[in-house]
């Protein structure tokens, strides 16, 4: 793959209109260091629905979802420029302030992260933060959180117990249940699957369908089979790249770019 | 593969095998020699007096009480400091420094400290707080026992919370947590047993440090501390386990000298205890 410019790429978008867009990248750039990960991406995110990103390893997917809650910002040295509007509001300006931001967009990542405390506590720890609930209105946080998380039943008896105690798949419920407590607005979700087994991974895409009913979910995906259950939309990445942008069914089934129709045919990738 | 090489390799196994075994063999061999010294000449002055009375004149009656009690205080005091000082250093070198290169100084000047003789210690320590004063004080043994501890537990604590996933200190994070409720509600609980190995170890580290209480809170023979008293008695000389033994040990007197026995079980027996429980805690609670 050598001497490829921008212009040798074929890239389709579909647009949204703008009252179902809850969220805005626009022609975003991302550096780590000197390295230029993102190469002006654009992609609009569907509110109330599942905008799913897939690509090769090292596309820059997990990167575009880290610039939405600015969890890039954590190191130095990484970058991002241009814009991603959230409600209009550019997120990237030095004057949003990140933990109000990181409490509208939440975050799941790749492996289970339980903090070292008790399943109730791991679910309250958010909530706790932005939001003075008595102990009955947490209770009943708690468990709205981990019905919506498909964990409650496994769970109900045992909350005062170590979050570290649950297999792995109940952790990654636990970890949504957290991110969903704290109401979000939108929520990331980066390869949550990918340390699961077949039966935890379909427990957690019967969570992800039944959420969208109520949060913005972006997951990204190496799972393509994944993509076609959950997603409304799918952008396909390729080398920092949004290739294609369109419906999940239109990708999937007709998808205009050559590199898009490699890469679900399995050809590369 | 041939015969012969088989043979080759089966005898190198079983023979570095049995290398090894016979290593650990001297090594244990060494240490229970030292409990077995510890113990034969130490634990017949074992009695309640060892408990309830100073430390005595030769040829008098006495124990080690005051000299128990002061080094637990000068172990705290140290230990107060070194904490304070130390996890809040390592939590910076982890979460904040990071390869920063003032974070790249301040590691390397506490591995310099980490290794510094416990003398120098000692000695800057009486020059910065027995000379101003003009006096040995309790004060400056706590402070240079936990100038000891401070890299120790800078190191630990550094490292252990380089050895929580990156994936939980950004889900805090994520969770819209300032970063240093997360490092304090989350990084340090995930840390936590790690960090107090730390501290105990840190503790079984000072408590037989004797060379710089030498020169700082020196020893006394009477009971020097006391709620009554300016200061609690803490800007006193402040006698302690160490300070007992090097003087004991080196007279001529049979009943000091078995005193000083008695004294080296006891600190042999805080440490060992320090260093099971250390064991203890990173066993029991190791995150799975």
């Amino acid at each position: 793959m050598n001497a490829m410019t921008a212009e040798t790429y074929e890239q389709f978008a579909v647009e949204l209109p703008g009252d179902q867009i809850k969220m805005h990248v626009k022609n975003l750039e991302f550096f780590y260091g000197k390295h230029k990960a993102l190469h002006g991406v654009t992609l609009p995110i569907l509110n109330k629905g599942v905008t799913a990103l897939i690509g090769p390893s090292g596309c820059g997917k997990s990167t575009l979802l880290r610039v939405m809650n600015r969890i890039y910002g954590l190191y130095p040295g990484q970058k991002a420029v241009g814009e991603v509007l959230l409600d209009g509001e550019n997120i990237l300006d030095h004057k949003v302030d990140v933990a109000t931001l990181r409490s509208r967009v939440g975050m799941v990542f790749q492996k289970p992260t339980p903090f070292p405390m008790s399943i109730y506590d791991n679910v309250a720890f958010g909530v706790r933060l932005y939001e003075g609930l008595s102990k009955s209105e947490m209770d009943v946080r708690v468990e709205e959180s981990l019905r919506k998380a498909a964990l409650w039943d496994e769970v109900k008896d045992k909350l005062k117990q170590s979050g570290l105690g649950l297999s792995g798949g109940q952790q990654q419920r636990l970890c949504v249940a957290r991110g969903i407590a704290v109401r979000p607005e939108v929520l990331l979700l980066d390869e949550p699957a990918s340390a699961l087994d077949p039966l935890s991974t379909a427990k957690l895409e019967e969570t992800i369908v039944e959420l969208k009913k109520e949060y913005t979910i972006v997951i990204v995906t190496h799972n393509l089979q994944q993509a076609t259950r959950v997603s409304d939309n799918t952008g396909f990445m390729f080398l920092g790249r949004l290739i294609e942008f369109g419906p999940t069914v239109d990708l999937f089934t007709a998808p205009r770019a050559k590199r898009t129709a490699d890469y679900i045919g399995g050809r590369f990738g | 593969m041939s015969t012969f090489r088989r043979t080759r390799r089966t005898i190198a196994n079983v023979s570095f095998t049995v290398f090894c075994y016979l290593t650990t063999l001297v090594a244990l061999t060494a240490l229970a020699l030292i409990f077995w010294t510890l113990f034969s000449k130490g634990a017949g002055g074992l009695n309640a007096n060892i408990f309830l009375k100073v430390t005595p004149a030769a040829g008098s009656v006495g124990g080690l009480a005051n000299a128990i009690v002061g080094s637990i205080v000068l172990c705290f005091l140290g230990m107060v400091f070194a904490i304070a000082v130390g996890v809040m250093a390592g939590t910076w070198l982890a979460e904040y420094g990071r390869n920063s290169l003032y974070a790249q100084l301040v590691r390397f000047v506490n591995d310099i400290l980490l290794s510094a003789p416990s003398v120098l210690v000692g000695l800057v320590i009486a020059g910065w707080l027995v000379a101003p004063f003009h006096g040995f004080s309790a004060f400056a043994g706590g402070v240079a026992l936990g100038l000891i501890a401070v890299p120790i537990i800078t190191r630990t604590t550094e490292d252990v919370l380089n050895l929580q996933p990156t994936a939980l200190r950004e889900s805090g994070v994520a969770l819209g947590t300032p970063k240093w409720t997360a490092i304090r509600l989350i990084m340090w609980k995930a840390a936590g047993s790690g960090i107090l190995t730390g501290g105990l170890l840190a503790f079984a580290r000072i408590s037989g440090e004797t060379a710089p209480l030498l020169f700082t809170s020196l020893g006394n023979t009477n009971f020097s501390l006391g709620f009554n008293k300016p200061w609690f008695g803490l800007n006193q000389p402040l006698a302690s386990l160490p300070s007992a033994i090097f003087s004991f040990a080196a007279t001529p007197a049979d009943d000091l000298v078995r005193l000083a026995w008695t004294a080296a079980l006891l600190l042999a027996v805080a440490v060992l205890a320090a260093n099971i429980g250390a064991r203890f805690l990173t066993r029991e609670r190791r995150p799975s």
